[in-house]
């Protein structure tokens, strides 16, 4: 029988392994963010592409002299950082989504999409192509504000209609947001059937994409993603309870209806925002957790910074490759991320040879 | 030590959907009580335990704890005072034995707060104390039924609360487990810990409980120490079976030994068999008779008889005497009165003295009726004659006027069913004369 001393050891040796995994993904992202900026059909320096970027920063900036030319730092700055920015946020937000969703419903097939969120932001942003509307606000234009609005929509009433006697189950959720996904999703088809012309846009905001990524864009979903993510990594523990089941997580002191209201709050308005940019991106809230569960292992306090990190990396590295490939032509970013990430997640599942979930 | 609290429910009626699973119930938990809740399936014993525990909201009614009301007291101050283990519980994902159990720290920890020293030494302790120390490092969904069930058990230990409830805790035990984490708990109630615990086994409940709460359908049906409750009628009534209760020989608690049910005892429409018997004479008889589809009967027997109780437990008729006493002659007439409705009369092998003689002339008389009368030998008539001869005379008689007697119990069996069969074999009294 071993001692107390060698058991905390061991525990302490796994947290520490759990915790140098989360810093190798902060660092890996980062290179992956300075490369992919970089990278593109007009070819900028590594060195240099870094330099423009850290003359950006306060004080830094003063120690560096610009030897670059004016066109070069147009296109890190003002087309490439903002769209690898953009890549960044939305595979944070989709993959911090997916954790939660998969905690919160203890089922490995959930992604960021179950409560509604995804077919309600088509059906808002299929509604902005098909009437044409035009108004825009704060550099948003009307795609984005009325995927946003439709995609809140969708999972508050998905809320509303799962709830009874002031308490939401877990399966009436599951089971409102499939089928309510299914009926929107009819409609999205229906207007797409009816309009003709308009179709076009429609099928390509549906697959999903960066291209149109600015710093506008960039700065309305910051604060979702950023608080998104500072609270779900609060919150951790208690997602580790949930996993217990809803009566055992209250016996050891969580406040289950209150939390699970928060973190379908928070998940919902961080899918919400990541959607209304950047359209229906499928696999990075679905797969990432499970790769990141791989690495970190089940408990959320590791878990979700490590979905968060991973996240953004996976997503970087999609889009550069759906830039770069056939440049100057682009691929749907969701083609890449199915194309690349499923046949690895199937490797790390069979090179484990252990249930995930 | 901790100062312990006392959990208290009045008159809690609770429900899921309309109809109340617990209507009016009530319980006082003090430190070092141990309690045990037991009932049939659907009885409302978990969802009682849910109201205790914080999970079911009662309808009407309320449940203290340390005198405030525990639906208005924050999730985390209630964690830190109740433990609860449930039925089933769901360990999802590879988190290791040792982490699950550091989860029942969390209402100790703060928001950020890591385990500490203190919380490990905790997660020890229980872990030794649930036999589950050895898995630490192994994860949860690797682990076997019973495993599991105890790593959950560790879990509410850990979380070091003055009052535990358990819900059939011992269900996917092995019988080793289940009498060790009684064992435990019967150790840690002596140090003032409050253990209610929903059970199945009447007999472990009888062993270790101090107190018990048998419920039905939602209700309190019986209460109080084990000698108290558990009662042959209280079984019968509740469960519905029949059962003989017996002291245990090494504690003196209540030992319960339940009888295979016998839904046909009453009213069935075989053959009529009236048992003589007595001691422990015709108790398995008059299963294997019910078991072959007679209407059995018995008498006459002294009450408190090892037979009659059997009988009284089985819903047999019978015609019985007071304790220790002679069989009277009201008494004898009655056992006529039934045996004059019998198709045939078994005589187990018992003991004939004094006080018992008359049931033998009672066999003789059913003879002169023209029923069918088998005679149980497995020991000779002299051995179990304790009236000096007199009753070795009537057997003779017996035998001499056509009563058949066996040497083994299943022939006995085999002929009174063959000969139910047979034509001829009505019910009613038949003229003197017509046996064969």
């Amino acid at each position: 029988m071993e001692g107390t001393l060698t058991i905390s050891q061991r525990l302490a040796a796994l947290q520490r392994r759990r915790a140098t995994v989360l810093v190798a993904l902060g660092l890996l992202l980062l290179l992956v963010v300075v490369v992919a900026v970089a990278l593109g059909a007009v070819n900028v320096p590594l060195l240099t592409s870094a330099r423009i970027i850290l003359k950006r920063l306060p004080l830094l900036g003063r120690l560096l002299d610009a030897t670059w030319s004016p066109t070069e730092e147009t296109i890190i700055l003002s087309v490439r950082l903002p769209r690898v920015m953009l890549a960044l946020l939305v595979g944070m937000g989709l993959a911090v989504a997916g954790a939660i969703f998969q905690g919160l419903f203890r089922n490995p097939m959930a992604d960021p999409s179950i409560i509604g969120s995804s077919q309600g932001a088509a059906l808002g942003a299929t509604i902005a192509f098909f009437f044409g509307i035009n108004v825009g606000w704060g550099g948003l234009s009307a795609v984005p504000l009325f995927a946003f609005a439709g995609s809140m929509g969708a999972v508050i009433l998905v809320y509303v209609i799962a709830r009874s006697g002031g308490r939401v189950s877990i399966s009436s959720l599951l089971l409102v947001g499939i089928a309510l996904s299914s009926f929107l999703a009819s409609i999205v088809s229906l207007l797409m059937v009816v309009s003709e012309d308009r179709m076009h846009n429609i099928f390509f905001w549906l697959m999903g994409g960066l291209g149109t990524g600015n710093w506008d864009m960039v700065l309305a979903v910051l604060p979702f993603v950023v608080s998104g993510s500072a609270v779900s990594i609060f919150c951790g523990k208690d997602l580790n309870l949930l996993l217990l089941g809803e009566d055992r997580a209250a016996q050891l002191g969580l406040e289950v209806e209150r939390f699970k209201w928060l973190m379908i709050g928070v998940a919902s308005l961080v899918v919400g925002a990541a959607v209304s940019v950047s359209g229906i991106i499928g696999f990075v809230g679905l797969m990432t957790p499970h790769i990141v569960r791989l690495l970190t292992g089940p408990d959320h306090r590791y878990l979700i910074p490590g979905s968060i990190l991973g996240g953004g990396l996976f997503l970087v590295l999609a889009d550069t490759l759906a830039r770069t490939v056939i440049a100057p032509n682009e691929l749907p970013v969701g083609i890449v991320t199915a194309f690349f990430g499923a046949p690895f997640f199937i490797y790390l599942l069979k090179r484990r040879k252990r249930a995930i979930i | 030590m901790k100062e312990w609290k006392v959990l208290e429910a009045r008159g809690v009626h609770a429900a899921y959907d309309g109809e109340d699973v617990v209507a009016g119930l009530g319980l006082v938990v003090r430190p070092g009580d141990f309690i045990g809740i037991l009932g049939p399936n659907g009885s409302g014993k978990t969802s009682f335990l849910k109201a205790l525990s914080r999970a079911l909201r009662p309808r009407e009614g309320v449940v203290l704890l340390g005198g405030e009301d525990i639906y208005s007291l924050p999730a985390r101050q209630v964690a830190r005072e109740l433990a609860m283990v449930p039925q089933e519980s769901q360990l999802a994902f590879g988190f290791t034995a040792l982490e699950v159990v550091l989860m029942g720290r969390n209402p100790h920890l703060g928001r950020l707060q890591g385990a500490g020293p203190r919380d490990l030494e905790a997660a020890r302790l229980a872990m030794e104390r649930a036999n589950v120390w050895h898995l630490a490092d192994r994860p949860v969904t690797e682990l076997s039924g019973g495993e599991r069930q105890r790593v959950i058990i560790a879990q509410a230990l850990a979380q070091e609360t003055g009052l535990l409830l358990l819900d059939e805790p011992t269900q996917h035990l092995d019988i080793n487990h289940q009498l060790s984490l009684l064992d435990l708990l019967s150790g840690m109630c002596g140090q003032g810990l409050a253990v209610i615990m929903v059970m199945h086994d009447v007999n472990l409940a009888s062993q270790y409980c101090r107190q018990l709460i048998i419920m039905r359908r939602g209700r309190e049906f019986a209460r109080g120490t084990p000698t108290e409750v558990l009662t042959a009628p209280n079984l019968r009534e509740v469960f519905g079976v029949g059962a003989i209760v017996t002291r245990h020989a090494v504690t003196e608690k209540p030992h319960v030994i339940f009888l295979p049910p016998s839904g046909e005892a009453a009213g069935a429409p075989g053959p009529r068999v009236h048992l003589v018997c007595g001691g422990a004479s015709g108790a398995s008889l008059m299963r294997e008779l019910l078991e072959a589809g007679c209407y059995v009967s018995a008498g006459v027997l002294n009450l408190g008889d090892g037979d009659a109780e059997v009988g009284s437990a089985l819903g047999l008729r019978m015609v019985t005497e007071s304790p220790f006493s002679r069989v009277s002659p009201q008494a004898h007439a009655a056992n006529l009165e039934v045996i004059r409705v019998s198709d045939a009369v078994v005589v187990s092998d018992l003991h004939v003295g004094p006080g018992n003689l008359v049931n033998l002339e009672a066999a003789l008389q059913a003879l002169r009726w023209g029923k069918r009368v088998y005679l149980l030998s497995l020991r000779s008539i002299e051995e179990r004659d304790h009236t000096g001869g007199e009753a070795t005379a009537i057997y003779r008689r017996l035998l001499e006027e056509g009563a058949v007697e066996m040497r083994d119990r299943e022939a006995l069996l085999s002929v009174v069913k063959a000969a139910a069969v047979a034509p001829g074999a009505g019910s009613g009294p038949r003229p003197a004369g017509s046996r064969e």
